[in-house]
């Protein structure tokens, strides 16, 4: 093995299916499909319930519990990192490792912001009495926010792995097409709080 | 057909102008739907318009991001497939079950 091909990656060629596709990129797509039927669930379970939850003694009415502010805050958040990864995409095909670096770790710390903001809005109704088993509307409320949570934390880490894997070539096609699929997960989390915020928050 | 799908999809990525365009036109529709909740708590436009607005600016919100961010549009047919029938499964699901229990208070009530 020459030296050139130790330090530098191996051409993404490796990994095309029959199909003329990356098997790589296949594989998150189709795993983003099953996790869209996956929260599908889950937002179909909290509608559902939602009637049962208004007829029962122990009701919480979610209007009273939820906050837009701060939801909103949240909303933004994640919106701006999905700007930021496209960008740090955009910049490790064109090979410029220092934007690819900024907005990937900027990426990073929207996340992490927007866990934080979770943790503090969870905290928060935690002490308003709303909790996992305090009414239908709070079981359904945290499986499925909480669920969310956790993709987000798994893609920070996930975004981590990459950026310490990628970054001495983020442009060669092997390392691209690493940051290109962590970024479709990223973008999966983005969509599916776009679904949360309107139809448990807003509606 | 793997070097024709390669050059589909290189020709394929935007600007990084045209990203923070997209991302300008989400902020927006983000605070329509802002707006459209705050001017409903004053009971100002019946509730199935503002929910159906709502659902509607969402449904552009999340194009938006699967065409452009995600880079579906214009990408190969197979990702298309594998990412829409879910999809168009999933809302099938959640419609059926709106229509089903939306006010049915004895399921596992």
């Amino acid at each position: 093995m020459s030296e050139s091909s130790m330090t530098r990656p191996p051409t993404a060629a490796a990994h095309h299916t029959s199909l003329g596709v990356d098997n790589r990129k296949l594989g998150v797509w189709t795993f983003i499909g099953s996790e869209t039927m996956f929260f599908a669930t889950l937002i179909t379970t909290y509608f559902v319930f939602a009637p049962v939850n208004r007829a029962r003694p122990d009701f919480q009415d979610p209007r009273k519990f939820l906050d837009i502010e701060l939801t909103t805050v949240l909303a933004s958040i994640l919106l701006a990192s999905s700007l930021t990864m496209v960008l740090a995409l955009s910049a490790s095909r064109r090979g410029d490792r220092r934007s690819f670096t900024t907005w990937l770790l900027a990426t990073v710390g929207l996340g992490l912001a927007f866990i934080g903001g979770q943790v503090y809005e969870f905290n928060h109704l935690y002490h308003e009495g709303l909790t996992l088993s305090s009414s239908l509307f709070g079981t359904t409320f945290f499986v499925l926010t909480g669920f969310h949570g956790a993709h987000v934390a798994v893609g920070v880490i996930w975004l981590l792995s990459v950026f310490f894997k990628v970054r001495a070539y983020p442009d060669s096609p092997e390392n691209a097409m690493d940051v290109e699929i962590a970024g479709l997960y990223w973008h999966f989390v983005d969509l599916v709080w776009v679904a949360i915020f309107v139809l448990v928050y807003l509606i | 057909m793997a070097g024709h799908s390669e050059e589909h999809s290189a020709h394929a990525h935007p600007s990084d102008r045209f990203y923070w365009i997209v991302a300008g036109v989400l902020a927006v529709v983000t605070a329509l739907e802002i707006g459209l909740f705050i001017v409903n708590e004053q009971h100002l436009i019946a509730k199935w318009l503002e929910v159906t607005l709502l659902l509607i600016l969402s449904t552009i919100k999340g194009a938006a991001v699967v065409m452009f961010f995600m880079h579906l549009k214009g990408d190969a047919g197979i990702f298309k497939f594998v990412f829409l029938v879910p999809l168009a499964f999933a809302t099938t699901l959640l419609l059926s079950f709106m229509v089903l229990f939306s006010d049915h208070v004895g399921i596992a009530g």
